[in-house]
């Protein structure tokens, strides 16, 4: 998932939106609420943009909390199962480039929104048909269209914000945007299973019309969102035209041709993300069935342990973020998570211990990992290259989630889940090297990746004399 | 470098392979018995000269100083005996009119007498079944309605000389009910497909059990046997026979190591004596597909182990020719499947492997692919940051040569 991109915007935005001088008051009287001027309305405007986001991010876990249901229902091994994570990245390999394109110039933040939640939408109805119909490609064709709006949808929901807010709350709109995508995957990984134990108590039994059942109830909460969607479209328009305010872009500008002139820092920096998030997310999809098995945890427990990740990155990213923006430093913090992630993968792999602990681990590095890693993308790329930098990683992020999903689920087919746990040490210690690499490059050019927050100040002043 | 503190504590726990080890050195020092890197297999079929009444299996293991017997019967319930001898020339008497005789006692001995080190017994005597549908709770015991059993000894077994292949030293026990009214196996069958070792190895079929030499594998299959019920479940009831008064330890291993049994992180023991001297071990796993993979994995539950009385089991002649009518029976049952996955019913076959062996039963180690990828994955970012950390100190020292000349 992207919510890493807005992670990156969130810390970046904060430095270089603030000089807006923020819209026109509207001089009619209007009740606070209805009044696009006053802070009850924006609060309003940013619960339908949290709500926007979190059909698309209830509904990506949905494999992952429904995994032996899935595979027992469709009849499907590991490999087949992970298709369903794959097929979703798949179209975001291209779409990130064009997602801000075809937001800017090609349907406008309303309808760009507004047709993003539509393809979230449907492509959850179509993955669930897929369930009533028991046709597994079309549970994978379901979750390509999901993947198409998923993924773009994030991006929108980023415009708006910075649309609304900018230069008012908006690193506080961020991280509650981040902390509701959180809650989202959370409450899919706890509330799926039970919901799928009641469709089968009330339908009589197991299989795949329950399955496809409980996932047409799940996309609920995309149509939800869509409907969030909606009434965002016209509040933005009527704010435009009570207070003449321009309808927000993402100010993208994607020139496939930088790549090119791209410098090695960055790529490495590329490197360090592909290996990291394939042992965070892949491993969350396969993960459930992991601590039943190797812990012995009941089904409820084993749900509660996975979203762990989620619920700890809520509230540690704007804690993390801050700590980042204070300390600099950035590589230092980059290794540190990614040394933390080592750890704690080798114990789930290596040891009995209380999967808790690990997990817990697991979710403090990727938090802190999120918010070093991104902002470093601006250090090292001039400033017009900047979408373009962004879209990439987040492609070549979602070419490595798709792989390696493929990969994982054939691992763990023939392999078990120790071996699984070993390939994932093996990418985390690929990023681990990258990160070393990064800071010899680094310091052998003379950097300013690893600057404090003060040295970095320091260099802002210089600059600016 | 925390990687490789990391590593070391890894292998620490990664298997309670030092007890073991530990556990091996103590227990093949008195016996002998153990440490045979090989044996030489022979399987031999031994005919009764009075006529086909029941197959005996003499599988012998000689080793440079030991020789394991086991002999395989269906007469009766199908049964297994295992005795080790600390002799590579002992031989196994079969005195068949004894043997076929109400009191066996004697009809089977192995000779020298006193070279017999350690020996124990296991009769395969019901094949339960049970209806599982209205059962929620996996764990439940009985897994659900039980159907009547069927009792192995009233099976009718096939001539095993037709299935021994010495070049696998393999043999397959196949049987179906001599009184079965409403066709169940009509196009179906229970097998035991007996398997012995002469080196150490791991077959390719899962759960791929770790076997050495000390050791013979068991596979039940049951396949094509219509059931009773929509969602049967099918168990197993297996009796123990010991030298000693106590019933062999359970004992439930768990390891981090599923490499060769993918999500499969346990393994159960039934080990006899107090230092193992012999034992059974599986992986709780069974499966309903005949190419045994993840997705057809079933679990498999062992109920605690109790001490039984000889005379509410069927009688089983080779156990009894051996240990005499006092032997001292314990009897488990095994139960494959649960109510919800998948189950015999998807296509009508379920097989499950045991190992029967002396000594401790091997322990799996890591695969070398295993920790060649550790290794290397640990090492190259250490080596990257030791090498860094030398290539900046050098520099700085250099630089600062510099300022000083300056």
């Amino acid at each position: 998932m992207d919510e890493e991109d807005e992670e990156a915007r969130a810390l970046l935005a904060g430095g270089a939106d603030e000089a807006d001088p923020g819209a026109p008051a509207a001089s009619r009287a209007l009740p606070a609420l209805c009044d696009p001027s006053r802070l009850a309305h924006r609060l309003l405007v940013l619960l339908l943009m949290c709500f926007l986001g979190f059909g698309s991010y209830f509904c990506y876990d949905n494999p992952a909390a429904l995994q032996t249901q899935v595979k027992q229902d469709m009849q499907v091994n590991t490999t087949k199962f992970m298709l369903l994570y794959a097929w979703y990245s798949w179209p975001n390999v291209v779409l990130c480039f064009f997602g801000g394109f075809l937001i800017d110039r090609v349907f406008g933040i309303r309808w760009g929104t507004i047709i993003f939640s539509c393809f979230v939408c449907i492509g959850q109805v179509i993955f669930a048909l897929g369930g009533i119909f028991n046709a597994f490609w079309l549970m994978e064709f379901g979750r390509f269209v999901f993947g198409i709006g998923g993924e773009s949808l994030a991006v929108a929901q980023n415009t708006y914000a910075v649309s609304w807010f900018k230069g008012k709350e908006l690193n506080l709109v961020f991280g509650l945007q981040l902390s509701m995508a959180r809650i989202g995957s959370t409450v899919n990984m706890n509330l799926m299973g039970w919901l799928y134990s009641k469709v089968e108590a009330s339908l009589g039994s197991a299989g795949h019309t329950t399955l496809g059942v409980t996932l047409m109830i799940g996309g609920l909460t995309c149509v939800l969102s869509l409907i969030c969607a909606l009434a965002l479209a016209y509040l933005d328009q009527r704010a435009e035209r009570i207070l003449h305010k321009e309808q927000g872009k993402t100010g993208e500008v994607i020139k496939l041709t930088d790549v090119k002139d791209f410098s090695l820092p960055l790529w490495l920096i590329f490197v360090i993300c592909v290996c990291y998030y394939v042992v965070v997310f892949p491993f969350i999809g396969l993960g459930k069935v992991f601590f039943t098995e190797k812990f012995g945890f009941s089904s409820q427990a084993a749900s509660a342990i996975n979203s762990i990740v989620y619920v700890i990155s809520a509230p540690m990213s704007p804690v993390f973020g801050l700590l980042v923006d204070k300390t600099g430093k950035n590589i230092i913090w980059v290794l540190c998570a990614v040394a933390a992630t080592l750890v704690s993968h080798m114990m789930l792999a290596f040891t009995m211990w209380n999967p808790w602990i690990a997990m817990c681990l697991l979710g403090l590095s990727y938090s802190l990992l999120a918010c070093a890693l991104w902002p470093m993308v601006a250090f090292v790329v001039p400033e017009h290259q900047l979408g373009t930098a962004y879209g990439f990683m987040q492609s070549i992020q979602n070419l490595g989630l798709a792989v390696i999903s493929i990969i994982a689920g054939m691992i763990l087919d023939t392999r078990g889940y120790l071996f699984l746990e070993v390939f994932f040490i093996a990418c985390v210690s690929l990023s681990l090297l990258s990160v070393v690499l990064l800071y010899l490059v680094d310091r052998a050019r003379g950097g300013n990746l690893n600057y404090s927050a003060r040295q970095r100040e320091e260099m802002k002043m210089s600059h600016t004399e | 470098m925390c990687g490789c503190g990391g590593l070391r504590w890894g292998w620490g726990h990664s298997a309670p392979s030092p007890m073991l080890l530990l556990s091996l050195l103590l227990s093949s020092a008195p016996f002998g018995l153990l440490g045979e890197e090989t044996r030489q297999v022979s399987l031999e079929v031994i005919p009764d000269q009075s006529g086909p009444t029941g197959n005996l299996l003499h599988i012998r293991a000689v080793g440079a100083n030991s020789t394991l017997h086991y002999v395989w019967s269906s007469l009766g319930p199908p049964a297994v005996l295992l005795v080790a001898t600390n002799t590579p020339n002992s031989v196994l008497s079969v005195n068949w009119s004894l043997l076929l005789s109400p009191e066996p006692n004697g009809g089977l001995m192995v000779l020298p007498r006193d070279s017999v080190q350690f020996s124990s017994g296991l009769i395969f005597t019901r094949l339960l079944e049970f209806d599982s549908t209205n059962v929620s709770d996996a764990a439940a015991e009985p897994p659900g309605r039980p159907y009547p059993p069927y009792l192995l000894a009233e099976f009718s077994w096939n001539n095993i000389t037709d299935t021994l292949d010495l070049a696998t030293l393999s043999a397959t026990f196949q049987g179906h009910p001599t009184w079965d009214p409403t066709k169940a196996f009509a196009n179906g069958s229970l097998a035991f497909r007996v398997q012995a070792f002469s080196r150490s190895g791991r077959p390719a079929r899962p759960p791929r059990l770790l076997h050495t030499a000390d050791s013979c594998q068991l596979e039940v299959s049951l396949a094509g046997a219509s059931s009773r019920g929509n969602r049967s479940l099918f168990g197993l009831e297996v009796a123990t026979v010991g030298q000693g008064l106590d019933c062999p330890s359970a004992r439930e291993q768990h390891s981090i190591d599923d490499e060769y049994a993918p999500a499969v992180f346990q393994l159960d023991q039934l080990l006899w004596g107090p230092v193992p001297s012999g034992f059974v071990q599986w992986r709780p796993v069974a499966f309903s597909q005949k190419q045994g993979g993840r997705d057809s994995s079933l679990p498999c539950q062992a109920s605690p182990l109790h001490p039984t009385l000889a005379y509410s089991l069927p009688k089983s002649p080779i156990i009894r020719a051996f240990f005499g009518s006092q032997s001292n029976l314990c009897a488990f049952n095994l139960t494959f499947g649960a109510s919800t996955g998948p189950g015999y019913w998807d296509q009508n076959y379920l097989s499950w492997s045991m190992l029967l062996g002396v000594g401790a039963p091997p322990v799996d180690t890591l695969s070398p692919l295993i920790l060649g990828i550790m290794a290397a994955a640990l090492g190259a970012p250490g080596l990257m940051l030791l090498g860094g950390a030398l290539v900046l100190l050098l520099h700085h020292k250099r630089s600062s040569e510099y300022q000083s000349i300056n």
